[in-house]
Formats: structure tokens, sequence, C-alpha cells
């Protein structure tokens, strides 16, 4: 019997569509294998700490955490507003235009995407093949590898596959996903423990000798790599672990970090039916678990790297990885200095080495289906919107794969691909890649900002009408935190030197992303008058009284 | 006419705004006909219960409302109204009674059911007697039997079933409310070789596919119309929501492919807004935000000499 001073609940009659949310762990998994420690962590944000070497990087890893927090609960408000819809396209056409939303949405989640496949494809190389090819010294496959042909070879592969997960259908791929996240806890657990229990002159003897048997190097090659990394840098390479300054020079780190850590809110979006506020806190729990155990998960490694590695040499090797990249400098080993690459060395042996490159290559096929899922989705709602041809939503009738949404993935993210591996300048062009997502969040955390004003309806019907700061609504005050956020990353992209993807170049080629978007949008506009169809009125709100 | 324009939308449960933008929407988007396909009524009773010393409370979204005032009470209902939920003022032991009674609830969720359903329709009289606009609703899986007769028995709002198919200028529009199974057992629920007869005894009454508009609550299996999250057992998402499988009818599938009608309208798969090609046939499902009082509705420009559809159009009103 139900306790009278209990708040009264609703009665619910048999009816389609009333489910029970899910378990908590499943919405952290997804956010958690989204902002990927592995894959984007250590190779795009954790490798990159010497071009500040007077940062700290705890402080850096602290203040970016605390401000995609804001984040997290811009986008677990926009989910709660408009559960089910789905996406930054959704929601800011909704909010701000058709136009606006398909320019930003269309450029940070499809166009854009073509240039990550060769990012993704870079991944695989410096984590699985090269690594692979190392330990079991097939020098002509590393050196395949390292060449235009090997590069491109590896990004073709990365597309592939990429396609091939999309066309398993999300119920297959998030099968895969599971697995992958057990085996990459597994595969970085046992890391951990090796870096915990070694000691560092065990790894600095490790290393020597693995360096001179798969690279033949010779003599004490661990300091060789500190003295290349002071040389590549003009200078020392970063300070000793700590947290002085907190912010100062450390603030330039954070862009750095978004690289990689801007990404938890690729969770779990769904809402069931008859649901309310504990919809919400949940939605938002799973993405601020992902969130925060990455950034516990990296702050560890941290530790553990400065312990074991040495943070001198662990940033000296990183340094001279891209001294070699952008061709400013030399390193002591012909392979990225791959953290579980490293610390495998202490077992000296092939297999073992191989198995924990294997297992750790779970982080990758584990994020290898995001590349497409969400252009897919954007393509299907443009398509739906009349915006793009009806056909480009077509699904294959034996298999249900989206054939023309891949085709259109596919394509370009080869020809991209192809680009990438033979031209020099095209590397540094696709950062951008980081920074034009950036700039479609920037979009959305307008909307979340403006929505309780401008939807006023639609944001009141929602659980999220309920919290407010100081009177103020919960969403908007994320939603400009995030903004502002977002903003200080993407002014120091744009006009520093040190994130690379600030010349006129690479900021020609980005704006000519968004013209083509505008200009999709303004034939579609101009085609669909013809036909009798005005795009304006997809979002027109309809009167009530 | 050369032309009719057919306003569509699907799955409104209940939702009160929902139901006065479909009423204002011929007007709005100069449409012919306005069709709500299916799903008429709502899945939920927020009881606003008096406790004993008087006070009125109540919970949405998992709020509690103290609700101190008449007026309160009465912005409370609006509410969840606007949601799609069913308001009923209880006292304290009724309440308690109906926690411990399904019967206690199903009846009530009949009574209010019918309550609501009369009140749309009389809605409906208001708004559309002599606009030239027609309204038309019928009912689908998640209604119970009883309201069919409340929608044939009205005067303005037309209502089409299996037996009754409804005649739009020069097309037929063949209606079938019930679907393949679901996990939750509702009212017209039928193994997919009934569901099949069923649609076979409906296209009885239609006999030229180019005149023929289906408006087949189940959407068509593996369409993209019938993306759904797969469930568990419990009714929890499989993999946090990510898995999604299509959960459509293979019948109506079979029935779209086989007979092609010029248009094919769905419903039922809230999340999965679409528009597909099956054949020649154009088969919509314009989904459903209800609870969020968005009115999602498929505009189909129907060319009566040509008997082609001219163009449409997925709006979000």
């Amino acid at each position: 019997m139900a306790a009278v001073d209990e708040a009264p609940t609703l009665f619910l009659r048999k009816a389609t569509g009333l489910v029970k949310g899910w378990s908590k762990f499943d919405a952290f998994l997804y956010s958690f294998m989204s902002v990927n420690f592995v894959t984007l962590g250590l190779f795009f944000a954790l490798s990159v700490l010497a071009f500040v070497p007077s940062g700290q990087v705890l402080p850096a890893l602290l203040i970016s955490g605390v401000f995609v927090t804001f984040l997290v609960i811009t986008y677990a408000g926009l989910i709660s507003v408009m559960p089910r819809a789905g996406g930054d396209y959704v929601w800011q056409s909704r909010v701000l235009g058709g136009g606006v939303a398909f320019v930003l949405a269309v450029t940070g989640w499809w166009f854009i995407l073509w240039y990550w496949a060769p990012i993704y494809g870079n991944i695989l190389n410096v984590e699985v093949f090269q690594p692979l090819a190392a330990i079991f010294e097939l020098n002509g496959i590393s050196d395949f590898l390292a060449s235009n042909n090997g590069l491109f070879f590896v990004c073709a592969v990365t597309v592939v596959l990429a396609g091939y997960l999309v066309s398993l259908g999300m119920e297959g791929y998030a099968k895969v996903q599971k697995y992958c996240f057990y085996i990459g806890m597994i595969a970085l657990a046992l890391v951990f423990l090796v870096m915990l229990f070694g000691s560092k002159s065990g790894f600095q003897s490790a290393f020597n000798q693995e360096a001179a048997n798969l690279f033949g190097g010779s003599g004490d090659v661990y300091s060789q790599t500190i003295e290349l990394g002071r040389t590549n840098n003009a200078g020392p390479i970063v300070p000793e672990l700590g947290f002085s300054p907190f912010f100062g020079e450390t603030l330039l780190l954070v862009p750095f970090l978004c690289f990689w850590i801007l990404w938890p809110n690729w969770g779990a979006t769904l809402y069931g039916e008859v649901r309310g506020a504990s919809d919400f806190r949940r939605v938002m729990g799973g993405m601020m678990w992902g969130l925060w155990v990455t950034v516990a998960v990296a702050a560890v490694f941290i530790l553990l790297a400065a312990k074991f590695f040495g943070w001198e040499f662990f940033n000296a090797a990183n340094l001279n990885y891209w001294a070699v990249v952008y061709g400013f400098g030399d390193a002591s080993i012909p392979v990225w200095s791959y953290p579980p690459l490293l610390a495998s060395f202490y077992f000296h042996n092939s297999l073992i080495s191989a198995l924990i490159i294997l297992a750790f290559g779970a982080w990758f096929l584990g994020w290898a289906g995001t590349l497409f899922l969400s252009s897919t989705r954007v393509i299907f709602a443009a398509a739906f919107d009349r915006i793009l041809p009806e056909r480009v939503a077509d699904v294959s009738e034996r298999r249900h794969v989206p054939v023309w949404a891949l085709v259109l993935m596919l394509v370009p993210a080869m020809i991209v691909s192809a680009f990438y591996a033979y031209t020099s300048t095209f590397k540094t062009w696709i950062l951008d890649a980081t920074l034009v997502i950036a700039v479609t969040f920037f979009g959305s955390a307008i909307a979340a900002i403006v929505l309780p004003w401008w939807k006023k309806r639609l944001y009141e019907s929602s659980p999220m009408a309920r919290y407010t700061v100081g009177g103020i609504p919960l969403i908007s005050v994320a939603g400009f935190l995030t903004a502002a956020f977002l903003g200080f990353n993407l002014y120091h992209w744009f006009t520093n030197e040190l994130y690379a993807i600030n010349d006129p170049d690479s900021l020609v080629f980005m704006g000519s992303m968004y013209l083509l978007a505008l200009v999709i949008y303004v034939v579609a506009r101009v085609v669909r008058k013809n036909q009798g169809i005005d795009l304006k009125a997809i979002h027109q709100e309809i009167p009530v009284e | 006419m050369p032309s009719v324009k057919i306003f569509y939308v699907t799955d409104l449960h209940g939702s009160e705004i929902c139901w006065k933008k479909f009423l204002n929407a011929g007007a709005f988007y100069k449409a012919d006909v306005v069709i709500l396909g299916g799903d008429v009524t709502g899945k939920a009773m927020v009881p606003i219960v008096q406790r004993a010393n008087g006070t009125w409370e109540a919970s949405l979204q998992d709020h509690r409302d103290i609700l101190e005032s008449e007026d309160a009470i009465v912005e409370f209902e609006k509410r969840v109204m606007n949601r799609g939920y069913y308001p009923i003022r209880v006292s304290d032991q009724e309440y308690v009674a109906m926690q411990e009674d399904e019967d206690l609830v199903d009846k009530r969720f009949k009574e209010v059911m019918l309550d609501g359903t009369e009140r749309w329709i009389a809605m409906a009289e208001d708004k559309l007697a002599g606009t030239g606009i027609r309204v038309v609703a019928c009912p689908a899986n998640d209604d119970m039997f009883e309201i069919d007769d409340l929608l044939t028995g009205a005067q303005v709002v037309e209502t089409g079933d299996e037996d009754h198919p409804i005649q739009l200028g020069e097309f037929t529009m063949v209606s079938m409310g019930w679907t393949n199974p679901t996990p939750w057992n509702t009212f017209r629920e039928a193994e997919e070789p009934e569901l099949a007869k069923r649609i076979d005894r409906a296209l009885s009454a239609a006999s030229d596919p180019e005149s023929t508009i289906f408006n087949f609550h189940a959407p068509p299996y593996g369409s993209k119309l019938d993306n759904a999250p797969a469930l568990n057992a419990d009714l929890t998402y499989v993999s946090g929501g990510q898995a999604i499988r299509p959960v459509g009818s293979t019948s109506v599938h079979e029935s779209i492919k086989r007979f092609q009608p010029l248009l094919s309208l769905h419903g039922h798969i809230h999340e999965s807004k679409g528009a597909t090609r099956i054949g020649k046939t154009l088969a919509l499902n314009p989904g459903s935000s209800y609870e969020e009082g968005i009115l999602q509705a498929a505009i189909v420009n129907i060319d009566e000499k040509k008997r082609k559809v001219k163009n449409y159009q997925l709006v979000n009103g």
C-alpha cells in the first residue's frame, strides 16, 4: 500500500512505446567510447604537450573537464526538451531556423567527417599497423606503411571498415562496441599495472634493448630521445609534472585537449515516453560519467607515464614523432612512441607485445563506427526535410543499408584520403575537423541559450523548465558557459600558430565547406519552390487557438 | 478540383495542444483534408490527489506540485492534457484504492478516454463545421474499441477502418489500424498472417492502385519508416537505445509491393519519421513528438487528373 505522504505517481495503461529507459552503464559506455582516451586522447592530445613547454597538463585537464561538463549539461538539456528528435541539426533547425542549422550541421556532421577519415586512418596506422609491423620486424611493411601509398592504404581500410560497420546497423555495431569496451579496458588495466609496478630504470633498459632489436638503435637510445627532444624543441621539453602554473600558459594546452575531450555528448540520447526529470538526469549522468571517468583515466595515465617512462622522455618521444611529421627534426625510433607499445617492451616478447597492441586495437574498433553513423543521420534528416534529394535516404531492400548516404560519405572520404596521403599541406588542413565540429556545437550552445525565450512553449513543457540558476534557466546558463568555452578554443585555433590550423589556406578551405553547404541550401530552396514546396514551412508553428 | 492537399498526422496520443494545432492546420496550410491516421487516445492518467488536509497534490515529469488554488489546478490540468495525459481529481482514498485495484484503473481509463475523445470531437465540430475542410480521425492499435462508436457517430469528424474506406475526391483511402504484435500487447494487434487477411479484406474496396491511398498504422517492415530502439524482455533499451532495428509489418510491406497504391501513410513508430518509395508507391511516416506539443505532419499534394503525388513535405508545426 502506498504511503499517503509519497508524491502521487501516474497510472499507465498498456500502450506502445512505454519503455523503462536504459542501464546507466550502457549510457556511460557510449559516451566513454566516444571521448576515446586511447585513440584521440593519446595520439592527438597527450602527445603534443611539449608544444607548450611551460604548461601543466593536469590543471589543463581539470579545467577542460569542468567546462566540458557544461557542454554535457547543455546537450542533456536539449535532449530533454526535444527527446527522440536527435542531434544538432534538429535542435538548431527548430530554434535557429532551417538554413543556419543545415549549414552548421551538414558542414560539421557530414562534410567534415570526410576529413576525419584520414584522422581515423592515421590513428589505425600508428596504433595498430605500424606497431605490429615493428614488433615482428617486418621492415618492408613498415616502410610501406610509412610511405604515401601505405598511408592511403590504411585510410582506405578505415573508410571501408567504417562503411561496413554502418552497414551492420546500429544493433550489430552496439554489440561490437560493447565487446571492444571490455577488451580495451582489460588491455588498459594490464598496461597500467605494468606502469605501476615497473620501474623507470627497468623501462629505460627495456626500451634501449627493444630499440636496438627492432629499430637498429645503439647505445642509450632513451637518453638520445631526450636529447633529440631538447634539440627539436630548442629548449626544455616540459616542466616536472605538477600544478603550477594552474592558469597562464597552461590554458594553451586546453585547445589541444579539446581535440579529444570535446565528445562525451555522443552518448545515449533516447528517452522513453511518459518520462520526466529522472531521464534528464540519466542522460546527463551517462555523459558525465563518460567524461569524468575518461578524465580520471587520463590523470592516472599521466601520473604513471611520469613514473614509468619518465615525464621528460614521454614528452620528448612524442615531440620527436611530430618533428618528423612536420619536418622540423628527427626521432630516435621510426614509429610513434605509442604508450602501450612502449609498455609492452617490458615483456621482451613479440607475441605478448602483439597481443597488447591488438587488444588496444579494440579502442579503435569500438570508435571507428562513429565515423559515418552521425553523417548518415544528418543526411537522412536533410533528405526528409527535402533539402537533399529523396534518393539519398534510400536503404537497400535486402539488408537495409543506407546505400546513397554511404556513397556520399565513402567516395569523398576516399578522395580526401588520397589528398591526405599524397600532399603535405592537407595534413594541416584536416585538423580543422575538430574546429568545424566545435563550430556546430557552438551553434547548439546558442540554440540552448535562447531556447527558453524563443521556444517558450516547448521549453516550458519539458523537465528542463524546473532547473534554474538564480532564476535563469539552467540550459541557458550551461549553454552560455559552453559557448564561452568553445569561443575560447575557437579563438586560439583561429589565431594561434601553435595549433597548426590557422594558416590562410586552411581557413579558406574550411570556409569553402560552409559555402558549399550554403549553396546546396539556396539551390534546394529555389528548386523546391519551383516544385511547390516551401522549405521555410518545415518549422513554422501552427497556431493553437 | 485539380488537386487534393492532404495534411496527415499520426499518434497524437491525447495531446490536446497537438489536436488544437491539427484542427487549425487545414486553414494554416490550405489543406483540403486533415487526417489523424491512428492512435488518438492517451497513455497515462495523472492523479491530482486531495489530501486529508484539503490540499491538492500531483506529480508531473518527476516533479511534485502542491496546488493551492482552483486556478493552479486548472493550469496543471492544462499542462497534463497538452502532454497527452489525462488529469484525474481523486481523493486520498480513491488514489490508494486505484493503486491496489487494476480494474478501478481500467474503468477510469475508459471513462477519461471516452470523455477526451468526445471533447475532441466537439472541438472539431466548433472549429471546422462549415469550413469545407474535412477532418478524418481513425483508431489504431493503442485505441480501445469503444472510441470507434464515438468517431463513427460524429458529424464533422469522419472515420474509417478496414471495412469503411473513405472517399477523398477521386481517391479511396483504405485504413488499417491493426498492427503486427508489439511488446505491449495493445488493443488491435494480430500476427502477420491474420493481419495479411485483414489487409486483403480492406483492399476489396479498392480496385485501382492509382486512385488508392493506404492509411495503414503499421509501417512496412525494413522500410526505414519502422526503425525503433531494440528492447529487452523487461522493456528496457538494448545497448542504451543505440541498437536500432526494423519493427514494421511484413504484411504491410507485401501489400504495398503487390498493390502499389499511389500513396501509403503510416505512423506507429514515433521516432522513425521519413519517406521512402516501395516500387512506385510513396510511403510516409511523419513521426510523432506529441509529448513536446510538436505536431509532426506530412503535407501531400495530389494531382487528381494525373493521379500523381505532385509534391510532399514533412513539417513540424
